[in-house]
């Protein structure tokens, strides 16, 4: 038996919520914080985890062109799902990963033997998987239930011990897998060819890269839902884009925006009640928006005085 | 110099031997029965029109065309063997293919340059087993130093160009391809780039192959020039390739300017026939 991560990380980092917990503002949002609820400080701890992966996964998103594959999967996810809740899954999350796996794995070799280039994979994969969900759903007699539609679209403060200790080894082993790999994802994205000539196994990177999108984005769709997935793992990379200079200042922007969004957004929903998963996507557009202006302002204006 | 003198007592093994090549691609025959060796330190450049199959010749001294027929070996190897990692540097066509929209230096550029199989799972960002040094020292090499922090989406298409090349130097490879690496340059970084790359076979003893399509140039840099237009039309010396002065005058061809370059291609492939 694995120890719990989830309950090892939350002994380390709860006490630390508390303890900043008197400076946090707002009336409902010192609750995440405070630990009255444990329930709240769990589904803080999650959110941060899947932002800070998210953001790692993300910058390599972008650079590999591969923006939709997190909706993609995210809608697969779903699909494995329904799967899960109809064969009576305590952690139907399980499901959820065995099929966007397969189904991140099956995209990969679609796009690098050429038979299907671009997105067109990507929509396959992502209607085919979710129709097969909608429709065993519909054949089991099961209408959708408020339990489905959390993953749709989030659903943090329903995060127990379990889920928060399947999310904690899905963000590490990610983690681990993302930063091992680092060096050659980049080679092989930026030139595969010369990638191979040095003697790069390119094609068991992309897949395991492949095997890591999936686990990310499994990791991500309890906490802000399969609808909006990318919000998290392509809007702040996107954002880092825009004054990064170089790809680890990037990387490094890239969790500053991400971070922001996650306090941004929680702090809305717990405050005005606009929903977690929605703030959270709609701070990180508006933060992408508001940087694309001011560096836009202030490139015209580099350029005028030129 | 020692590489000369090894060459013309016949000691040493060529670095590349072809016999016979012939591929096809997508049905369509673009290579027939190539015949080729080059030997260390030379400095080849291969020219044709378009679609002759120059780039598809480095692509199966590379190893990653699917069917072909006839015998390629490098460092008497078979290409794409686990022995060549490493010993080939590979300069595709036009750096302007480089994603623009991608943050990343000239330094983290070249850097990729130093990965393989064996340091690409470093897990220790402190220790870098020389690869720090090889990348400062392929930057000097193409003349980048002080740039090294640039992006590579805002630095001219030459110095963009150079940055490809270091990339290459950096794997420290003793034999290296270049495909179209004069397209898009102007004149001045166009010549100093392939003074660069005469250094690199005289002084570092580096072997080159470079494609273009661009004649004067390499007929200037090269020491010896490959014809290809399916087949070698001509393989020799590049002071013996025919000039386009030449060729037009025994044809009592009138040409402008801008379209020298491509008469005189089309031209070469003509009398090459004929004979």
């Amino acid at each position: 038996m694995l120890p719990e991560l989830g309950v090892i990380l939350a002994d380390i980092i709860f006490p630390i919520f508390e303890y900043i917990s008197p400076y946090v503002p707002g009336e409902f949002f010192p609750n995440f914080f405070n630990g009255e609820t444990q329930a709240l400080q769990r589904s803080l701890l999650g959110s941060l985890m899947v932002t800070i992966i998210a953001g790692f996964l993300g910058s390599f998103l972008l650079v590999r062109n591969l923006a939709m594959i997190g909706d993609g999967l995210a809608h697969v996810a779903f699909g494995g799902v329904i799967i899960g809740i109809i064969l009576g899954a305590s952690t139907p999350l399980w499901y959820a990963m065995i099929c966007s796996i397969i189904a991140s794995i099956s995209i990969y070799e679609l796009q690098s033997r050429e038979i299907l280039t671009g997105d067109a994979s990507i929509a396959i994969f992502m209607t085919g998987m979710l129709a097969f969900g909608l429709v065993i759903l519909k054949l089991s007699g099961r209408a959708i239930t408020t339990d489905i539609h959390s993953y749709l679209f989030g659903s943090q403060l329903l995060i127990d011990w379990e889920n928060l200790n399947l999310i904690s080894y899905m963000s590490l082993v990610s983690l681990i897998g993302l930063f091992t790999l680092r060096h050659a994802l980049l080679a092989i994205t930026i030139d595969p060819l010369s990638a191979r000539v040095q003697g790069l196994p390119v094609r068991k990177i992309g897949l395991m890269f492949s095997i890591i999108i999936a686990i990310v984005v499994v990791s991500m769709v309890k906490i802000v839902g399969a609808l909006l997935v990318t919000a998290l793992l392509v809007t702040p990379a996107a954002t880092a884009q825009l004054i990064g200079r170089s790809f680890k200042s990037c990387v490094f922007w890239t969790q500053i925006f991400g971070f922001v969004s996650v306090m941004i957004g929680l702090y809305m929903s717990s405050e005005h009640g606009t929903g977690t998963g929605s703030s959270i996507a709609l701070t990180a557009a508006i933060i992408f928006v508001i940087i694309g202006l001011l560096s836009g302002v202030s490139k015209t204006i580099k350029l005028g005085k030129m | 110099m020692e590489a000369a003198t090894a060459n013309q007592s016949g000691l040493e093994e060529p670095i590349l031997e072809i016999d016979n090549l012939t591929v096809f691609r997508s049905g369509k025959l673009v290579l027939k029965d190539v015949n080729l060796r080059v030997d260390r330190g030379e400095f080849v450049g291969i020219v044709g029109p378009n679609g002759s199959g120059k780039s598809t010749l480095l692509l199966a001294i590379l190893g990653v065309l699917k069917s072909q027929e006839g015998n390629i070996k490098i460092y008497n190897s078979k290409p794409m063997s686990r022995k060549l990692y490493g010993k080939i540097g590979w300069v595709s066509q036009a750096a302007a293919n480089l994603p623009k929209d991608i943050r990343i230096t000239i330094n983290e550029l070249v850097h990729l340059g130093t990965i393989n199989a064996k340091n690409m799972l470093n897990w220790f960002p402190m220790k870098d087993n020389g690869q720090r040094k090889r990348v400062k020292a392929a930057i000097e090499m193409v003349g980048l130093q002080g740039f090294e922090n640039f992006d590579i989406g805002r630095i001219s298409g030459g110095q963009r160009q150079r940055a490809v090349i270091a990339r290459a130097l950096a794997t420290e490879a003793e034999f290296i391809l270049l495909d179209e690496p004069l397209v898009g340059m102007d004149r001045e970084s166009r010549n100093s780039l392939l003074k660069l790359l005469d250094r690199f076979c005289h002084d570092n003893g580096k072997t080159i192959i470079m494609v273009s399509h661009d004649l004067s140039a390499i007929r200037q840099t090269t020491h010896r020039m490959i014809f290809l237009e399916e087949t070698i039309r001509f393989d020799g010396p590049s002071a013996n390739f025919p000039d386009l002065e030449s060729l037009a005058l025994a044809r009592g061809i009138t040409h402008t300017h801008e379209e020298e370059n491509e008469l005189w291609l089309r031209n070469l492939g003509d009398v090459k026939e004929e004979r």
